[in-house]
Parts: C-alpha cells; sequence; structure tokens
C-alpha cells in the first residue's frame, strides 16, 4: 500500500482565515470567542460563539449563497487555499472530493405570511420572486467546488455530525492508500452561528450558559468547565501518494498514516460512559498505523468543554495509553476555536500539522484547574515544544460515530 | 481477500410497495405500481399536481421493540431502523457477529420534516409587525420547541439511530444526501467487508422526501421532473464474507460480484421511478435489495449528484 502525504492544507475559522494567521493564533494561545454579533442572542441562554470575523473573498456565484449559508463560503474558501497550496488546478478523474457539514440552513423568516407561519404562502412568495431558494442542501459546497475545479471520479459529503472532518480525511486517506485515486480533497465546513444552531444545542444543554468568561468559556477538562462554546469555519487537506508528491517536488505538510472509526451504539447525545467506543476508534487507527501506543507523541483531543465528553474521552486516552499517558502532551484546540462540529475534525488535523511541522504544541489556555477524572498530561497557558514523530487526533459525534486519525511527521 | 466473495445474507425494505422486503419484492416482479395522493398543502400553487407516493400500513412500535426510541425518530428514521431491522434479523447479525465487528456504512436524504414541527418555534416568535424575531425566538420560541427536533433534522441520526437497535459498533461512513452519496456508502460497505476491516456490513439508506416542502424543493430544483412523483422509502442489506456464511450455515441470498460509484454527464435514470416513484438516497439500496431476491444482474442507476452507482449481483456460489 502507498504512503499519503497532505500536500495542502485551507482554514476558515474564529481565530483567522487562512494556514498562517490560523497557526499563528493557536500557536499565541489566541481565543476566537466573543459575543455573538450574526443575530441578536439577548434572550438566548448562550450568547458566545466562536464567529470567523470576516468571510474570505469569493467568486460571485458562491458568494451569493454563502449570504444566505456561510459554511458554504467557508468550504469554498479552505478549498480553494489547499488546493493553491497543493499546486492541483482542477479536479479529475483519478481525483476523490470528500467534504462535509452538519445541518441545512433553515431562513425562518421566509416562512412567515400575514403573521403566520405558511408553507403555500411562502411557495407563492417564491413565486412571485419575492424570496430566494427554497432549501440549500448539505452538497451546496461540494456541488460548488466541482463547479469552479472542475469534476472529481467521486464528489462525496459526509454528515457524521462532529466527526465530518476527521471521518472525510480518513476516507480519503485510504482510498489513496489503496491505489484507488491519485489525490483526495477532504475536510468539513459548518455554522451553526444562528438561531436555529444556537437554540437547538441549549435545548440539549450541549452549551455554556457562562457568558461572562468571554474568550475562556469553552474551557475543555477544567474543573469551571460548563459546556461547549460553537465556532464556525472550515479546513479541508489535500491527500497525495506520498512518493508521488516527493517526486513531484512538492512540499509534504505531514503524513496521515492511520485511521479508526466505531460506533457507540449506546445514546444519541451523550457518549458510551466507559468510553469503548472512542477507545475503539483510537486502537484502530493506532492499528491501521502499525503503531504502539507508546509511539504517540501528541494528542489533540476532542475536547468539546461538555461535562460527559471530556470525562470519557479523558477515560478512554487513559485506558488505550495505559502506561504512556502521562508522557503524551495533550492539546484542546476548541478552546480557542469553540467546537466547529463538522469542521472540528479538519481543524484539529491542521492543529497537528502545526505541532508536527513547526515543533510547537498549541496550548488550552482555558485550563486553569484540571478536572476530576480528566487528568492528562495537558498542555497548558502557553504552547510547547514539541520534537515527537507522530500525532494523534480525536472526533466525536452526537449520535455516537468516532474518528481518530494519526498523523507523522513529514520525513523531508 | 477476494471482493467477489462478499454475500448478502440479511434483506430488509420499507417502500411504496410494501412494508417488508417480501412484500415489496412481491409487488415489484408483479409490477404493480405505488399508491400516489396529491399533497393539499399544495393546492393553489403552481405545483398543485404534485404527487406522492403512500406508504402501506405498518407497525413501527411492534418491530422496533417499543416507543422510547420511536420519540427520537423522524419518518426517515423509522424507515430505516424497520429495513435495518429487517436485513439485521435475517441475518442473525446479533447473534453471529461482535458488535464491534458489525460496520455500518449509510446513506441519508436531504433535511425534512413535518412543517408542523417547526411551527410551533414560528408562531412563538413572530413579533406584533408580524415578523419573525430573533429576541422571540429565544424568548418564546425556544420553550415552545420540541427539544427532541434536533434529533430529527441532524442528517446522521437514522443511521445512528440503526447502529444503536442493530448494535452495529464498527467502522461506519454515512453520506448525504442524493442516490449517488448512498451508493458511495454501499461501495465503502463491499471493501470494508471484502478487505476485513468489518466482519459484517449493515448498508442502506433511507429518505423521506414525500413532505409538502421537500417536493417544492425537488420540483423546483428539477431533480423530480414531470410526471414522477415522490415516495417514502428504505433498504439495508446486511454484507459479509462467503467464509463466515459457510461456517455458520447462513442462507445467502446473493453475491455482490462489484460496486462502483462514478461520476457522470449522463442524465438522470432510476429504474425504480416508475413503479414506486423516486426514493432518492434510498433509491440504490432498494434496487441492490430487490436484485438480491431477483433478477440478479447489473444495476445501474444515476441520481440527481449525477454520479452512476453500478453493481454486479450474481446468484450464490
Amino acid at each position: 500500500m502507498r504512503r499519503v502525504a497532505i500536500t495542502g492544507f485551507g482554514v476558515v475559522s474564529p481565530v483567522g482565515v487562512g494556514r498562517a494567521a490560523f497557526w499563528d493564533a493557536l500557536r499565541r494561545g489566541q481565543s476566537g470567542i466573543a459575543r455573538i454579533t450574526r443575530f441578536d442572542c439577548t434572550t438566548f441562554a448562550a450568547h458566545l460563539a466562536g464567529e470567523v470575523k470576516a468571510m474570505p473573498a469569493l467568486p460571485e456565484r458562491v458568494a451569493a449563497v454563502a449570504a444566505e449559508d456561510p459554511k458554504v463560503g467557508f468550504a469554498f474558501a479552505a478549498c480553494t487555499e489547499a488546493l493553491a497550496d497543493a499546486g492541483v488546478e482542477r479536479l479529475d478523474a483519478d481525483t476523490l472530493l470528500h467534504l462535509g457539514a452538519t445541518l441545512e440552513i433553515l431562513d425562518p423568516v421566509k416562512l412567515i405570511h400575514n403573521g403566520r407561519p405558511d408553507l403555500r404562502a411562502t411557495i407563492l412568495a417564491y413565486f412571485r420572486g419575492e424570496i430566494s431558494g427554497s432549501q440549500l442542501p448539505l452538497d451546496t459546497a461540494t456541488a460548488l467546488v466541482c463547479e469552479a475545479f472542475g469534476r472529481p471520479r467521486q464528489a462525496l459529503t459526509n454528515c457524521s455530525a462532529c466527526a465530518v472532518g476527521a471521518q472525510a480525511i480518513g476516507h480519503g486517506f485510504r482510498s489513496v492508500r489503496a491505489g484507488r485515486f491519485e489525490a483526495a480533497i477532504c475536510g468539513g465546513s459548518d455554522s451553526l452561528v444562528n438561531a436555529h444552531g444556537i437554540g437547538g444545542l441549549q435545548l440539549l444543554g450541549a452549551l455554556t450558559t457562562d457568558n461572562e468568561r468571554g474568550a475562556h468559556a469553552c474551557r475543555p477538562f477544567d474543573a469551571a468547565r460548563r459546556g461547549t462554546v460553537l465556532g464556525e469555519g472550515a479546513a479541508v487537506v489535500v491527500l497525495e501518494p506520498l512518493e508521488k508528491a516527493r517526486a513531484e517536488g512538492k512540499r509534504l505538510l505531514a503524513e496521515v498514516c492511520g485511521y479508526g472509526s466505531s460506533m457507540d451504539a449506546h445514546s444519541l447525545s451523550a457518549p458510551d460512559p466507559d468510553g469503548d467506543g472512542a477507545a475503539r476508534a483510537m486502537r484502530a487507527a493506532l492499528d491501521d498505523a502499525g503503531l504502539r501506543p507508546g509511539q504517540i507523541a501528541h494528542i489533540n483531543t476532542h475536547g468539546t468543554g461538555t461535562w460527559l465528553n471530556d470525562e470519557v474521552e479523558a477515560k478512554a486516552i487513559r485506558r488505550v495509553f495505559d502506561g504512556a499517558w502521562e508522557r503524551i502532551p495533550v492539546s484542546s484546540t476548541k478552546s480557542m476555536t469553540g467546537h466547529m462540529i463538522a469542521a472540528a475534525g479538519a481543524v484539529e488535523v491542521g492543529a497537528c500539522l502545526l505541532a508536527l511541522l513547526q515543533g510547537v504544541m498549541p496550548p488550552n489556555p482555558c485550563l486553569d484547574k484540571v478536572a476530576p477524572r480528566c487528568e492528562l498530561n495537558h498542555v497548558t497557558g502557553q504552547a510547547a515544544p514539541f520534537e515527537g514523530e507522530y500525532a494523534l487526533t480525536n472526533s466525536f459525534a452526537f449520535g455516537g460515530q468516532n474518528a481518530t486519525l494519526v498523523l507523522r511527521k513529514a520525513d523531508d | 481477500m477476494n471482493p467477489s466473495d462478499v454475500v448478502v445474507t440479511g434483506i430488509g425494505m420499507v417502500t411504496p410497495l410494501g412494508a417488508t422486503a417480501a412484500a415489496t419484492g412481491e409487488a415489484w416482479r408483479a409490477g404493480r405500481c405505488a399508491s400516489r395522493r396529491t399533497l393539499p398543502e399544495l393546492a393553489g400553487t403552481p405545483m398543485a399536481d404534485a404527487e406522492a407516493a403512500v406508504l402501506p400500513a405498518f407497525d413501527a412500535r411492534a418491530r422496533l421493540g417499543g416507543r422510547r426510541m420511536l420519540k427520537f425518530m423522524s419518518d426517515a428514521a423509522v424507515l430505516g431502523c424497520l429495513a435495518a431491522r429487517e436485513a439485521s434479523e435475517g441475518a442473525a447479525l446479533k447473534q453471529r457477529f461482535r458488535p464491534e465487528r458489525v460496520g455500518l456504512f449509510a446513506g441519508t436524504g436531504l433535511a425534512s420534516s413535518r412543517f408542523e414541527d417547526l411551527a410551533p418555534t414560528l408562531r412563538e416568535s413572530i413579533d406584533e409587525t408580524g415578523q419573525f424575531s430573533w429576541r422571540l425566538a429565544g424568548e418564546r420560541g425556544l420553550p415552545a420547541t420540541n427539544p427532541l427536533l434536533a434529533f430529527k433534522l441532524l442528517a446522521n441520526m437514522p443511521p445512528c439511530l440503526v447502529s444503536i437497535l442493530e448494535c452495529a459498533k464498527g467502522a461506519n461512513l454515512i453520506l448525504t444526501p442524493w442516490e449517488g452519496q448512498t451508493g458511495a456508502a454501499i461501495e465503502q460497505a463491499w471493501r470494508a467487508v471484502a478487505g476485513g476491516e468489518v466482519d459484517a456490513a449493515l448498508a442502506g439508506a433511507a429518505d423521506y422526501p414525500a413532505y409538502p416542502a421537500t417536493v417544492f424543493h425537488l420540483r423546483d430544483r428539477q431533480a423530480l421532473r414531470d410526471g414522477e412523483y415522490a415516495a417514502p422509502g428504505a433498504a439495508y442489506v446486511v454484507l459479509e464474507r462467503a467464509e463466515s456464511a459457510a461456517r455458520d450455515g447462513h442462507r445467502v441470498h446473493a453475491r455482490l460480484a462489484a460496486v462502483e460509484v462514478a461520476a457522470t454527464d449522463g442524465p438522470m435514470h432510476d429504474p425504480l421511478a416508475e413503479q414506486m416513484g423516486r426514493t432518492f438516497a434510498a433509491a440504490p439500496a432498494i434496487l441492490l435489495a430487490l436484485a438480491c431476491q431477483e433478477p440478479r444482474g447489473t444495476l445501474c442507476l444515476c441520481g440527481v449528484d449525477r454520479h452512476e452507482f453500478r453493481a454486479e449481483v450474481k446468484e450464490p456460489r
């Protein structure tokens, strides 16, 4: 089987748009979380989010769609950056495109007519040209990327909630490794910073209402954590056969060497309290990479800042890395980006790239006091130097889907 | 491992032609067509002639064992869970395989729900001028919202419910929202079984495109063409390697010799459309499930996402 390299990375995030800005912020421990500006959240319990501060420049047609659904613009911008980074100009019959997102946008304003919700009136208003399109399916970004860059052999749209990014990259990695594709462009995008996202997750009790903590409200593994904070954005990687990319003189950002996925089959909203599913995803990724747990030198956790998730993940890490976990530094970058849901897995692959490529592990700047049962070797306060060879990143989704990726430092 | 040694040992379907695989297959082979109806919500609009298929009666509570989980389920999830349960039972999945070695590879359709599910939130969010108000949405709309609504709207929930009910804890992939995506999920299931990543896999999809708002959208984007009608449906199959079926002496319905999905410039083509309507994300799974009964052969379907799904279904050895 072939080795697979990451040759391009693009990102749109609350801490910065573009790879350089993103890495600079993570290295400095700078949070992108602040009071929501996207809509009037006064009467919502959760007032905080990691918003993308300015939409990147987009082609006119994409910008028009992004005005209604920001995640489409984020995905397109991240793809554009990743493809340019890798020197890939067109998608073709040897290429896989695998993006994803979580939830379709619904504009409630369009559904109200004469002071009441009215589907028939909405349809008639549409035919009179008074309102724009009816529904933006989750494959909208995938379709627009194909329009702009050409049609790949497969253009896929993943909807595995918080595991989208990691699952898309994992599937792309396996496909390139097996020789089915010569390149895979994979990642995720999301924007739930709207009334549906904030309201829906608030109803499920997932969001912190500790609004006065502002930029430091998302506190993975901290004793004072009260829930997660939503973030938004996108991240995309370009995967190519390592030897081929090297022969073409491309810069290798990192090597993907293992992927594992599992399901909890336990509950739609809560993880298996034993961390069994999470542990199996990590073990599967290590097996896939042919590594022993002790060879992992850095972990970027799923680390959402919710009460149960953090405890379960910490338990699973301690179980998988039994005898080694105290030596493995752990970063939790949602403390700065917020939970970017479908984008999170790909964004956190980017954080691992930073660690491997630049020898710097991002901190968890919101971790003041480690909560009971959350003991790990956390990187707190400031970024820490890093010299290891392998990094592992976790993504665990609502619904019980788990995905883990193992990355290796590029050896050129 | 030899990919042509992947076999189908469980089949489940809920379609407008029948509430089980046997009923659907019998109606399909007899050439019967689905019952359909116009949608009163679209009366008076330019889409007044739009139709949707009607499902036969079924007792989800009895077949899924209780109503607790049903509270979390969208209509699509109910169909998916029923089809997966039938396939799982047919293959004796829980009895024969460790949950950690059972994968789940699925497609799901467009986000869709009954307009009435959203109406309470919307009604409470209208201000004195008759406009939607974000302030009121937080103050009164949210408290009026069913907290379980999120579980009905998130696209990965129907397959995740299948994983819980059928105890599938292995590798997984969930794609959305059109036919080609389900085809790619089935392809990945076939590869995962052939390659030994899992010992068995539930592969399939559920879609419920028959709500008025969804039909409006599908017609508007010409995904649903003149003369076509939307249809709810679901199908799952259980894939495993021939050696495990032989070891356990389990009945093999068919051999899945090849699965391939690729983008195409060809026109949309759904062999199910005339008899049971357009089931979109569910269509490749239903087509495969039908072919695992008979007649077998090479299947071909091209969906809204312009991906051609091809599968070669052969007699068991």
